[in-house]
């Protein structure tokens, strides 16, 4: 099985675990217009996308399914107006999390909670316009009220940048751990993974 | 909005678009309305972009969608020029907060609508693979579309069965209530997805073979009427662009 090309069912594993992580992440990022959750979702969403991420790591074996993924979930940022920060991101940090679990020839469910933490790193491209364009972001944003956006500088000084950074790593190792204790509770009994 | 997502037969086109071009509007719909680019000084853009969607629902015979956006638009668009100035604090906050969002998204969720209701899978597949999309993406992002609803719907039904057993914010166990959602989420996606798998394979997706592709598409006057439409706003973009540069 070993060095193939991705075959038609891994694609469409690719395809139906990105719309979980998709769902997941757009329930959780309507969080994001409560002020102080917008740097929260750094934290919240790795963790809780952290658990299908860990399934679909399990029906990984081939190289390029872990990159597809982070490139479409950049697609639906781009296709959402978040901006194509997390797309160019997404690329780069894809590419590495493929090379992080290849190193663990697709098994090692240690490398696979690495895996989920340099994964993640995508949802830090969504933060990038608030510290590199602040007054572009915002005043393409006037209609949310001049209270959602003082309240959004003051919890946006330039030391989050590599603070949310951090935790998105962080929180995606979280997630993957969280995504393995339920894999062996739930999925591996049922024999899913 | 569960029905009809890219569905194999869809009995209506309307204004029967090439998928490009409804890949275009799409683009720009969440460049200039979601993403807000350059509304400040155009201000007359998102107004006149917005009734796109309003034209295209209506020439897909979907009356209900049509009239529902109309409404809903006209009222947030009133509260937020004429209510939100007069208030202050919280109410403030809240009532603009909500306006500027429906107005804000309202628009781009509409045209996605049009989009994937008036798009066949099959439609999508040929487009992009005219556009010369490696096959690597095109087979997930159309299983992605196809999947959204069936999550949602799984979702919805385990959340009925969860509450009915106090598995809520409001029940007993709230503790549990991530755990027990997206346990079974994941069990019954996994499986449906290997049916799924199952299906398309036995229909020779992922053969060594090019597909062939029985729909026709091409661009039409239609379509070159609204890849207009859409490259106007970009060339403006431009031009103010270049205009601060000389100023």
């Amino acid at each position: 099985m070993k060095n193939e090309k991705l075959k038609g069912k891994d694609l469409i594993n690719v395809g139906i675990y990105t719309a979980i992580y998709a769902v997941i992440t757009f329930a959780i990022a309507m969080l994001g217009y409560i002020p102080i959750f917008m740097p929260l979702l750094c934290v919240i969403g790795p963790i809780i996308a952290g658990i299908p991420f860990m399934l679909f790591l399990t029906k990984v074996k081939k190289f390029g399914m872990i990159l597809i993924m982070s490139i479409l979930m950049g697609i639906l940022m781009l296709l959402t107006g978040m901006g194509y920060y997390s797309l160019i991101i997404g690329i780069v940090s894809g590419l590495l999390a493929e090379l992080v679990y290849k190193s663990g020839k697709y098994k090692s469910s240690s490398k696979a909670v690495w895996t989920s933490g340099v994964f993640s790193i995508w949802i830090w491209g969504n933060y990038i316009p608030l510290f590199t364009n602040i007054e572009g972001y915002f005043s393409t944003r006037q209609d949310y009220g001049q209270e959602y956006i003082d309240a959004l500088t003051r919890l946006m000084p330039t030391w989050m940048c590599p603070t949310l950074l951090a935790a998105a790593i962080i929180s995606g190792i979280i997630g993957g751990l969280v995504g393995k204790a339920i894999l062996k509770k739930h999925f591996i009994k049922a024999g899913i993974a | 909005m569960s029905q009809g997502v890219m569905q194999s037969d869809v009995g209506n086109h309307g204004l029967v678009l090439d998928p490009r071009t409804k890949l275009l509007l799409l683009i720009t719909m969440a460049v200039f309305v979601l993403g807000g680019t350059g509304t400040a000084a155009l201000w007359f853009l998102t107004p006149s972009l917005c009734i796109l969607p309003l034209v295209l629902l209506l020439s897909a015979k979907k009356f209900i969608s049509a009239v529902l956006y109309l409404t809903v638009y006209l009222a947030t668009y009133s509260v937020f020029h004429f209510v939100g100035p007069k208030t202050t604090g919280v109410p403030n906050f809240l009532l603009l907060g909500t306006a500027g969002i429906i107005t804000r998204f309202m628009p781009s969720v509409m045209m996605g609508i049009y989009v994937v209701s008036t798009t066949t899978v099959s439609e999508f597949t040929a487009a992009m693979q005219r556009m010369r999309v490696s096959e690597r993406l095109v087979i997930p992002m159309s299983v992605m579309f196809r999947f959204f609803p069936t999550v949602a719907d799984e979702f919805s039904s385990i959340n009925a069965a969860m509450r009915m057993r106090g598995v809520s914010f409001a029940g007993k166990n709230a503790g549990k209530m991530l755990e027990y959602r997206l346990v079974p989420l994941l069990t019954c996606s996994s499986k449906i997805g290997e049916e799924l798998s199952a299906a398309a394979l036995t229909r020779g997706l992922g053969g060594d073979i090019r597909r062939t592709n029985v729909c026709e598409i091409g661009f039409r006057v239609l379509d070159y009427a609204m890849i207009l439409v859409c490259i106007v706003p970009f060339i403006m973009l431009i031009l103010r662009w270049f205009e601060v540069s000389v100023f």
